[in-house]
C-alpha cells in the first residue's frame, strides 16, 4: 500500500506508474469536469499523449480558469512528474481561442515540457473526443470492434490519448505532491439574485447552506430554482429554493440560480466576470456534509467509521473495494458521524434530512441533459479487463 | 461542423439522440431525425447514443450518405419544434 504523504518532485518522479495509480485511487480522484469517471483507471494503461481539458465551456463558469491562474507552478511540477511516471511523450493544454490572454503565462512556459493547443470557441461541453478532434490531427473512431466481438463507442485511449480536466489534474497534484486526498470540489455559484462566487467547498456540503454563505436569502427565494450545473448541462439541484436541498458532488461545477418558471438553456447567453477574490475556500465553514461512499460508476467503499465516531478533516472514512471501480473516501470536515445510511456518511449537523441525501445519490434529469459522456465505453473496457 | 443523422435512422427513429442533445437541435423530419447544423454545437453526445450508428461528424459522412448532410443544411426548421412527439 502506497502512503499518501508529502513528496518532493524527485520523490514523485521516482514513483512507479502502479504506485501513482494506487495513490490516485486511494485519494478518491474522479473526473471533476462532470464525467465522474475514476481517474486512476485512465492511467492503468499508459498512453503517449496527455491532453489537459482546459476548455471550460458552460456559459458563466470560472472554476477551471481560476484553477489554472492560481496554480501555474503546480501544473508545471505535475507535468514534469507525469512525464517521468507514465512516460508521456507529449502533454498538451487544450484552451479555447478566446482564453488566450487568460492563459498567457502558460504560453510563456510552453517550452518543450508541454504545448498549448488552441481550439475553436464553439461551445462543445468539454467533450473529450471533440477536444481531441480540435486540438490534434487525430480522430477518435466513432465505434470500435473489441477482440471479444463487442462493439463500443470509441474513446481516447483508442488513439493513444488520456484527457483530464483541469481540476482533476490539480487533485492529482494534491495527492502526489501534498499527500492530500480529494475532499473538496471547486465550483461557480451564480445566477439570479446573487453575486458570482467561486468556492472550494467540502464534498457533500448542502446546497442551501452554500447559498446562504453566498448571500442568498434562502427563506424568501421560493421563486428560484437551483441547477447543479450550468445553462446547458445540469441536474436539478433544488426545484424551489427553501423547500428542499441537495449536496455538492465530486463533479459539481456550478450552482446556477434561475427563476423557477424558466429553463436553464434560456440563459445560454450568460456572460460573467471572474470574482476579484478568486477561489474562496469553505473548508471548515459548513455545519455538515453528506459524503457518498460510491454512486454513479463507483462501487461503494467499505466504511471505516461508525455512527458516533469523531473524525478529523481528511481522515479516511472509506476503503475502496477491489471489485469494479471504487475509490478511497475521506472526511471533508471534522466532526461526529451522525449517520451512515444508503452508502452516504453524514458528518456534523447536516442541514437536511436523510431522504434528501438518498435522492441526491441518484440525480434526476431536469430539463437539460445530465452531465455525462465518457463513462460508458470505459465501463465496457473495465468489463473487458476483468474477463 | 455539425453532426449528421443518416440512413440507418429510417425505420429506427430510436430518439436516444434527442434525449441527450443539450441544445435541442434534433428534429423529426418524418422518415428520420435530423440535426439542425445551425444549432448543433458539435458536442458529440448524440453519436454514441445511436443504436444503429446513424450519426456521423459532418466531415466524416460517407460519400453515399452526403445527401443527408445536404438535406440537413437545406431543411426548413421554422415550421417544427425540436424533439419527438411535438410535431
Amino acid at each position: 500500500m502506497v502512503e499518501l504523504k508529502r513528496r518532493s518532485l524527485e520523490e514523485v518522479k521516482a514513483l512507479s506508474a502502479d504506485e501513482a495509480v494506487e495513490i490516485m485511487r486511494q485519494a478518491g480522484i474522479v473526473g471533476a469536469g462532470g464525467g465522474g469517471f475514476p481517474t486512476y483507471f485512465k492511467y492503468k494503461a499508459p498512453q503517449p499523449h496527455l491532453i489537459v481539458n482546459a476548455t471550460e465551456s458552460e456559459p458563466g463558469y470560472w472554476g477551471d480558469k481560476l484553477v489554472h491562474k492560481e496554480n501555474l507552478e503546480e501544473f508545471l511540477l505535475l507535468f514534469e512528474a507525469m512525464k517521468a511516471i507514465f512516460g508521456f511523450e507529449q502533454i498538451s493544454m487544450g484552451v479555447h481561442n478566446k482564453d488566450r490572454e487568460w492563459f498567457a503565462e502558460y504560453q510563456e512556459h510552453a517550452d518543450g515540457l508541454f504545448e498549448m493547443r488552441y481550439v475553436p470557441d464553439t461551445y462543445a461541453l468539454g467533450e473529450e473526443k471533440t477536444l481531441i478532434k480540435h486540438s490534434t490531427d487525430t480522430r477518435v473512431p466513432r465505434f470500435v470492434d473489441t477482440p471479444n466481438g463487442m462493439r463500443r463507442p470509441g474513446m481516447p485511449p483508442d488513439v493513444g490519448k488520456v484527457v483530464n480536466n483541469s481540476e482533476t489534474l490539480l487533485n492529482v497534484y494534491n495527492a502526489l505532491f501534498l499527500g492530500k486526498p480529494t475532499t473538496t470540489t471547486i465550483f461557480t455559484v451564480y445566477g439570479e439574485g446573487i453575486d458570482l462566487k467561486v468556492y472550494e467547498a467540502p464534498i457533500g456540503s448542502s446546497f442551501a447552506e452554500i447559498l446562504e454563505i453566498a448571500g442568498l436569502d434562502v427563506e424568501n427565494s421560493g421563486h428560484l430554482s437551483l441547477l447543479d450545473g450550468g445553462p446547458y448541462l445540469h441536474d436539478m439541484g433544488i426545484k424551489e429554493i427553501g423547500t428542499g436541498d441537495g449536496y455538492v458532488r465530486r463533479m459539481t461545477n456550478a450552482l446556477f440560480l434561475i427563476p423557477s418558471d424558466r429553463q436553464g438553456k434560456e440563459f445560454a447567453d450568460t456572460k460573467t466576470d471572474p470574482p476579484e477574490e478568486g477561489i474562496v475556500s469553505l473548508v471548515g465553514k459548513v455545519s455538515g456534509v453528506h459524503v457518498p461512499l460510491g454512486g454513479g460508476l463507483l462501487k461503494p467503499a467499505t466504511p471505516l467509521v461508525s455512527e458516533g465516531d469523531e473524525v478529523e478533516y481528511e481522515q479516511k472514512i472509506g476503503e475502496p473495494v477491489d471489485e469494479g471501480f471504487s475509490i478511497g473516501v475521506w472526511a471533508s470536515m471534522e466532526g461526529t458521524i451522525s449517520s451512515i445510511e444508503n452508502d452516504i456518511v453524514a458528518i456534523g449537523e447536516g442541514a437536511v434530512p436523510q431522504e434528501e441525501a438518498e435522492a441526491e445519490a441518484e440525480p434526476s434529469g431536469a430539463g437539460g441533459a445530465p452531465p455525462r459522456g465518457e463513462a460508458e465505453p470505459f465501463q465496457e473496457a473495465e468489463a473487458e479487463t476483468r474477463r | 461542423m455539425a453532426y449528421v443523422i443518416t440512413e440507418a435512422c429510417i425505420g429506427t427513429k430510436n430518439t436516444a439522440c434527442v434525449g441527450v442533445c443539450p441544445v435541442d437541435c434534433i428534429y423529426d423530419a418524418g422518415d428520420h431525425y435530423i440535426i439542425n447544423p445551425e444549432e448543433c454545437i458539435d458536442c458529440a453526445m448524440c453519436m454514441p447514443e445511436c443504436p444503429v450508428e446513424a450519426i456521423y461528424p459532418g466531415d466524416e459522412v460517407p460519400e453515399e450518405m452526403e445527401q443527408y448532410a445536404t438535406k440537413a443544411a437545406e431543411f426548413d426548421y421554422s415550421a417544427i419544434a425540436p424533439g419527438w412527439g411535438t410535431n
